[in-house]
C-alpha cells in the first residue's frame, strides 16, 4: 500500500510516486500509529474508516475496532450529515486531490469539538481511487483563544470607537490616516470617510505644515517612542483650538514601524479658562493696587491739607481780628479746602464701592437729630448760595445705620442741592413710614429731565453738561451705594412746579441689599 | 475758660505746629511731640500730665498703636483720655481698637477739636 498525494486526474506532473521498500513503509506506519496530536487515519473509497491511530483516538474517543468500518458521518454533527457535507468532502477531495475543512466535529461521548481536516485521495498505479488520508487537528482550544482575541480586539475597537473626548486614531507610516473614532469627529469635524486616507498635516496650521512640523513629529515619535505638545490645531471648518497631542509608533514583531497612534485632545476650553482665571486675578490685583494707591494717595493729599486748613482755621479763629476782606479770603480758601477733603474721600469711596468692599458699621440712632445737626452744619453754606434751608423733622425715627455713612448720603444730597438749584429754597423731611425710614431733599432748581433721573445715580453722570458745572458727579453714585447697602432706595420725583425731590428710604432694621442692588457690599458685625 | 493742658503726638512738622498754634490761641497749654517716643518721654518727665492726648497714627520710631500700648501699661499715664486725630480712611475703626476716647478726621476741624476738649478735660 502506498500513501501519496495524488492530484487530479489526468496530472502529469503530479505522478504517483515509486513504491517505498516494505521496511520504510512500516517504519512509516508506526510513526502514524504514535501521533498523538492528530487524528490520521485512512478511509476507502465509500468513506469507511480503514485504519486508526492513537491520535485518532484520543481526539475521536473511539477504539480502533469500535470504529473501522463505520462511515466518517459518524463524527459529524446531524445538522452537516443532513446537509450531506461528509460526502461532499469526498468528492471535492476526488476531484482537486485534496480538501481542507474546520468545522465542527463530534466525539464518541457526543461532545462537540473544533476541527481542522485534511481529506487527500489516494489512487493506485492504475489510476483508480484507492481511498482516503484524513488528517483531523482538534483546534478547540487554540478557536477558543482566537475568538477571545478576537472578542477582545472587538472590544477594544468598540471601545476607542466610542470615546468622545479624545480623539483617537492611527496613522500609517507616511501619516495617513487610517482610523477614526467619534472622538476624532467631534473635536476635528470630519466624518471617517472624508478623512480616512488623507494626510494628518490637514490637522495643523498652514505655516507649521511648511515648517515641516508633521514630519518632525513623526520622526520625534519613531526615534524617542513618544511625541508630545500642546498647540494650536485646525478643525474642518477652518477654526482653531488649542490640543494636546500624544503620537507614539505602532511596530510590528520584527520592530518595523507599520504606523502611529494618535491621541488629541480638545482644550480650548480649560486653556480659556486658565486664560480667565489669570485675567481675573489680574483684574483683581490691579484693583489691589488701585485701591492701595488712592489710599496712599488720599492720606498722602490730606497731610499737607491739614496744614493748610488748620492754618486757615488759625486765621479765622485766631487772635488777631481780620478785616472783613481778608476774612472773606480766608474764609474762601477754607472751603476750597473742605471740597478738597470730600473729594479725596470720595475718590476712595468709588474705589471700594466699585470692587466690594464698602463696609458699613451699623448703630442705634436718631435720624431726626441727626438731619437736625447737619442742617445746622451746612446752614451757612447754605446762605451763601442764596438758599434758604428748611428742616421739617418732628418726631425721633430711630433705626441701626452706619451714621457716618447716612450722614454722608445726606451731605451729597444737600450739596447736589446747593450746586444746582442755588438761590432756591431747600427742604428737607424726615418721617417714619412703620419699619422704614423716608428722608427728602427737596429743592426748587431746574429738576431733573424724566430721561435722565435713571442716570444721575451712575457713576460720573451728571444732569447738566459738564462746561456748566464742576466737580466729579460722584455724590449721587456714592449716596445710592450706600442707601442700598443699607437695604434701601433712592429715587427723584418732580416738584410742581419746578424743582427735584430726592427720596431715600432706609429700613430702620438692618436688611440685606436686594441681589445686584449694589456692586457688593459687605456689613460688619 | 480754664487753662486746658494738652499734648499733640504728630510727625508732620508742619501739622504739628499748625495745631499748637491754633490750640493755643483757644486758650490751651499745648505741647507737641513728633512721635510716640519723645512723648512718652516727655510725659514721664513732665510734673503736669496734660488731660487730653491728640495722638496721630502714622508716626516713625513709634506709632500711634505702639504709644497707646504703653500709655496704657503705664499706671500714672494710662488714665489720660486720648482722641486719634488721621487721615486712615477707618480712623474709627482704629480708634476702638486703641480704646480711644474718640476720633478726628484729618483735615481736622476746629469745632471738633474744641467739642473733643469740652468733652474729655
Amino acid at each position: 500500500m502506498s500513501i501519496g498525494h495524488h492530484p487530479v486526474q489526468p496530472s502529469p506532473e503530479r505522478a504517483p510516486e515509486p513504491e517505498a521498500p516494505r521496511q520504510r513503509e512500516e517504519r512509516y506506519r508506526l510513526a502514524i500509529q504514535s501521533v498523538k496530536d492528530y487524528a490520521i487515519f485512512m478511509l476507502d473509497p465509500e468513506g469507511r474508516v480503514q485504519t486508526w491511530n492513537s491520535g485518532a483516538e484520543s481526539i475521536k474517543g473511539y477504539l480502533a475496532d469500535e470504529i473501522v468500518g463505520h462511515s466518517l458521518s459518524r463524527f459529524y454533527t446531524p445538522e452537516d450529515v443532513a446537509d450531506g457535507r461528509p460526502q461532499r468532502l469526498l468528492s471535492i477531495a476526488v476531484r482537486d486531490g485534496r480538501v481542507e475543512d474546520e468545522g465542527w466535529r463530534v466525539r464518541k461521548d457526543g461532545t462537540r469539538f473544533w476541527a481542522d481536516v485534511v481529506i487527500t485521495s489516494l489512487w493506485d498505479e492504475s489510476g483508480k481511487l484507492y481511498g482516503f488520508s484524513k488528517v483531523t487537528r482538534d483546534l478547540t482550544e487554540r478557536r477558543a483563544a482566537e475568538e477571545a482575541l478576537r472578542q477582545s480586539e472587538q472590544r477594544f475597537r468598540l471601545l476607542i470607537q466610542s470615546v468622545k473626548d479624545y480623539a483617537i486614531f492611527m496613522l500609517d507610516p507616511q501619516g495617513h490616516v487610517a482610523t477614526w473614532n467619534a472622538g476624532a469627529m467631534n473635536i476635528k469635524g470630519y466624518a471617517p470617510e472624508e478623512i480616512i486616507g488623507q494626510h494628518f498635516s490637514r490637522f495643523y496650521l498652514p505655516e507649521e505644515v511648511a515648517d515641516g512640523k508633521c514630519d518632525r513629529e513623526l520622526e520625534v515619535a519613531a526615534a524617542e517612542g513618544r511625541f508630545e505638545e500642546e498647540g494650536w490645531r485646525v478643525r474642518k471648518d477652518g477654526t482653531r483650538f488649542w490640543a494636546n497631542v500624544v503620537i507614539q509608533p505602532m511596530r510590528d514583531l520584527d520592530g518595523r514601524i507599520i504606523g502611529f497612534a494618535k491621541v488629541t485632545r480638545d482644550l480650548t476650553d480649560k486653556r480659556n479658562a486658565e486664560a480667565e482665571r489669570l485675567r481675573l486675578a489680574q483684574a483683581q490685583e490691579a484693583i489691589r493696587l488701585r485701591d492701595e494707591f488712592l489710599s496712599i494717595a488720599s492720606h498722602e493729599l490730606k497731610t499737607p491739607l491739614s496744614a493748610i486748613q488748620l492754618q486757615l482755621q488759625s486765621l479765622l479763629h485766631g487772635s488777631q481780628v481780620l478785616e472783613p476782606k481778608l476774612r472773606n479770603k480766608a474764609e474762601r480758601a477754607y472751603r476750597g479746602g473742605e471740597r478738597l477733603t470730600q473729594l479725596v474721600e470720595a475718590l476712595l469711596d468709588v474705589s471700594r464701592i466699585a470692587s466690594g468692599r464698602l463696609v458699613l458699621s451699623p448703630e442705634r440712632f436718631d435720624l431726626t437729630k441727626s438731619v437736625d445737626d447737619l442742617v445746622d452744619r451746612f446752614r451757612e453754606q447754605a446762605a451763601k448760595e442764596g438758599c434758604e434751608l428748611t428742616f421739617r423733622g418732628g418726631e425721633p425715627v430711630t433705626g441701626e445705620w452706619d451714621r457716618l455713612r447716612v450722614e454722608q448720603v445726606l451731605t451729597n444730597l444737600l450739596s447736589n442741592a446747593l450746586k444746582y438749584a442755588a438761590g432756591t429754597p431747600v427742604e428737607l423731611t424726615v418721617r417714619a413710614e412703620g419699619d422704614t425710614a423716608v428722608l427728602t431733599v427737596s429743592d426748587r432748581g431746574p429738576g431733573v429731565p424724566e430721561t435722565e433721573r435713571a442716570r444721575i445715580f451712575g457713576r460720573f453722570e451728571r444732569a447738566v453738561s459738564m462746561s456748566h458745572f464742576g466737580g466729579m458727579g460722584l455724590g449721587l453714585y456714592v449716596a445710592r451705594q450706600i442707601t442700598e447697602a443699607h437695604g434701601g432706595t433712592i429715587g427723584i420725583e418732580e416738584v410742581e412746579p419746578r424743582g427735584a425731590r430726592f427720596i431715600v428710604t432706609l429700613p430702620r432694621t438692618p436688611r440685606p441689599a436686594a441681589p445686584g442692588a449694589s456692586e457688593g457690599v459687605e456689613v460688619s458685625s | 475758660m480754664k487753662r486746658h493742658k494738652l499734648l499733640v503726638v504728630e510727625d508732620d512738622t508742619e501739622i504739628r505746629e499748625a495745631l499748637v498754634e491754633l490750640l493755643e490761641e483757644q486758650g490751651c497749654d499745648v505741647v507737641g511731640a513728633s512721635n510716640g517716643e519723645r512723648a512718652l518721654a516727655w510725659l514721664r518727665s513732665t510734673e503736669a500730665l496734660p488731660c487730653l492726648i491728640l495722638l496721630d497714627l502714622m508716626m516713625p520710631v513709634m506709632d500711634g498703636h505702639a504709644f497707646r500700648e504703653a500709655q496704657c501699661q503705664d499706671p500714672a499715664l494710662a488714665n489720660i483720655p486720648v482722641v486719634v486725630v488721621s487721615a486712615y480712611r477707618d480712623v474709627q475703626g482704629n480708634a476702638e481698637k486703641l480704646n480711644a476716647a474718640s476720633f478726628i478726621k484729618k483735615p481736622p476741624r476746629l469745632e471738633d477739636l474744641v467739642s473733643a476738649i469740652a468733652q474729655h478735660c
